[in-house]
């Protein structure tokens, strides 16, 4: 899409100078007019960019000032609170600046941020490599289908119209005291027990992400229907091409698929990792959710919660559009 | 050689069937959770405890369900959370049609800053803005002889200025839509002497009505899943549904001991409550599904 709209420019660019070079052969007959007829076209153009800059902005005006007032100033400010300590008190709000005291007390006096923020890391990591992989199995299994797809789509969006905080963390309820009796379902499984011999922490975390498929299955809704969406959109004569120089559909899946469908995981891995972000299931959410709750003295505290995490959240996107990045525009330059 | 060709024509079929195998498993476990909910939602008591009954209740029972009504107030929270919610999607509906069409139509200058404001806004993680912006509310609150935290107010006015619940993928769906209607309309109808605002509704909104619901339905969904924001600045002041549910639990409690009854919260009463709370939007997908998958395909964030 960002192409499309780069190509715009271009086209009336184009339409300029064919209309320039229109007006050339008049130029050379006869100078004067023909100066005067370029500064109308000019002053033409300037007009019609008044215009669209006029209109433009008229549309986008509530945006625009939403933006300023609700997004761009909040997130300026955070960074500013984060070092200060606020009060509340009749006269307003007290903000005093105490450097990094906040930072101090959450990672070396605060006993229950460091840990949460581990758990919040050991969970969206995971959680986010496997609804990426397991929604584009899916996707590329349904592209393989002809009937049913529907019915499978319909399906697998389904959670994404109920998910919810409260209604994740009532089934979470529902599992946890569902296995209450079997401490471990996994210790019977000579896999599992291999696995374990090695790294008890890795599978601790594998076991945490089998206890709890069907939950992150359900964030895989929308990166499905993106996936799903962009394999149709794969040119099938490539396919063709690679057929004809006898590639199997193993080959295909690597060398043309995957590469094309690079920037749509990049997409999908952002929503997964802002959507995992929001729910119960996130321990510093409720941290911070606390910590805001105490109007009284909590807000300086809690925006240093908050910038903390959110410096970890876009470190993670910076990392995925690190991965994600399309490697053959390096070689270009190069 | 009939035999081979045989042979050949039978191995796709044997791996279209493993495919089928393989994603009917996965539906089960999309669904397992939404099934655990309805099948406790009818379970009598016993049932519940009978560790013989997995799936299917021996006694359907509407007990759990009545429960569950009565504690979560199903009538007043329904309708608070269907009018709470339709108000912020037309709020959001509005503006990101508004936001789509400049993006779409108009030239003007910094329009590519504009776009990847846009699309920063979406990365950016909620809790960093949620701080100022409570401060920035209640410094209004005290300006004004009336309460703003506590009330929709807040949030209305975010939705009203573009700032609402994945608002960014709202814009995508309308810019994308809006590069899909000809440019040639337009300009008929502003040599027919339309201005930009009647351009703007003749031609481009009657055009769209289609993209318009499905806007306004992903908004309803989204802003009626919304506990973050909604917890901060709504408080508990209007009952709404999701919110309710979180606090099931001790509900519950409070009100069993008031009535001096022996009643004790199980799994049942807390599935019966969740099923109630996803009903409405379980009804709402069964009669528009294919509206919000076409929806998310048309953001165009997959490129075209």
């Amino acid at each position: 899409m960002m192409k499309k709209q780069n190509e715009k420019p271009v086209q009336e660019k184009k339409q300029e100078i064919q209309q320039k070079k229109d007006q050339k052969p008049e130029m050379q007959g006869a100078k004067p007019q023909g100066d005067a007829a370029v500064k109308i076209n000019r002053k033409k153009v300037n007009a019609y960019q008044r215009r669209q800059n006029r209109l433009g902005y008229l549309f986008m005006m509530p945006w625009i000032i939403g933006f300023v007032i609700f997004t761009l100033f909040p997130f300026a400010a955070t960074i500013y609170l984060s070092f200060t300590d606020v009060r509340t008190s009749i006269l307003g709000w007290e903000i005093d600046f105490i450097g990094m005291a906040n930072y101090v007390t959450a990672f070396f006096k605060n006993t229950e941020f460091v840990p949460a923020l581990l758990s919040f890391l050991a969970m969206i990591i995971p959680y986010t490599f496997v609804v990426i992989i397991v929604s584009f199995i899916i996707a590329y299994l349904m592209s393989k289908l002809t009937k049913f797809r529907g019915t499978f789509r319909t399906i697998y969006f389904l959670p994404v119209i109920i998910m919810s905080g409260p209604v994740m963390s009532q089934i979470l309820d529902a599992n946890v005291s569902e296995h209450m009796e079997e401490v471990s379902r996994y210790d019977g499984l000579f896999i599992m027990n291999m696995i374990e011999s090695y790294s008890p922490q890795f599978a601790h975390t594998l076991g945490g992400v089998l206890d709890e498929l069907s939950v992150i299955l359900w964030f895989t809704g929308i990166p499905i229907v993106l996936f799903i969406n962009g394999l149709q959109k794969i040119n099938p004569s490539l396919f063709e091409a690679a057929k004809i120089d006898s590639a199997n559909s193993w080959q295909i899946l690597w060398k043309i698929i995957i590469p094309l469908i690079k920037p749509i995981a990049l997409v999908c891995t952002i929503f997964t990792i802002a959507q995992l972000g929001t729910y119960d299931t996130n321990p510093v959410y409720d941290l911070i959710k606390t910590a805001t709750g105490n109007m009284s003295g909590g807000l300086g505290y809690a925006a240093t919660y908050a910038w903390i995490y959110s410096l970890i959240v876009l470190l993670i996107i910076g990392i995925a559009f690190l991965i994600f990045k399309d490697r053959k525009e390096k070689k270009r330059g190069v | 050689m009939k035999k081979k060709n045989r042979a050949v024509n039978v191995f796709p079929k044997i791996q279209k069937l493993l495919i089928y195998f393989v994603l009917i498993c996965i539906s089960f476990v999309f669904l397992k959770p939404i099934f655990g909910i309805i099948s406790k939602t009818f379970m009598s008591t016993a049932d519940v405890i009978d560790p013989a009954v997995e799936w299917l209740p021996k006694k359907f029972s509407l007990a759990n369900i009545k429960v569950a009504a009565n504690v979560l107030k199903v009538g007043k929270t329904l309708t608070n959370s269907i009018m709470f919610s339709g108000i912020l999607a037309i709020c959001q509906t509005v503006v990101s049609a508004l936001t789509g069409y400049a993006l779409s139509r108009f030239n003007f200058r910094f329009k590519h800053f504009w776009f990847v404001m846009i699309l920063l806004a979406f990365i950016i993680p909620l809790p960093v803005l949620m701080v100022p912006r409570l401060m920035m509310f209640v410094s209004f609150q005290e300006m004004l002889p009336f309460n703003l935290i506590g009330t929709p107010i807040p949030q209305v006015l975010m939705a009203l200025l573009g700032q609402g619940v994945y608002s960014t993928v709202l814009i995508l769906i309308f810019n994308n839509f809006f590069n899909m209607i000809p440019h040639v309309l337009d300009e008929a109808a502003m040599i027919d002497g339309a201005g930009p605002l009647k351009v703007f509704y003749h031609v481009v909104i009657k055009m769209s009505l289609s993209t318009i619901l499905v806007v306004f339905l992903f908004s309803f969904v989204w802003n009626w899943n919304e506990t973050y924001i909604t917890g901060t600045l709504l408080r508990n002041s209007i009952e709404l549904m999701p919110a309710k549910l979180g606090l099931f639990n001790s509900e519950f409690d409070s009100m069993a001991s008031a009535s001096g009854s022996a009643f004790k919260i199980n799994e049942a009463y807390k599935m019966a409550a969740t099923f109630l709370s996803i009903a409405p939007l379980l009804v709402l997908y069964a009669f528009v599904q294919k509206r919000f998958i076409q929806g998310i395909e048309n953001t165009g964030i997959t490129g075209e």
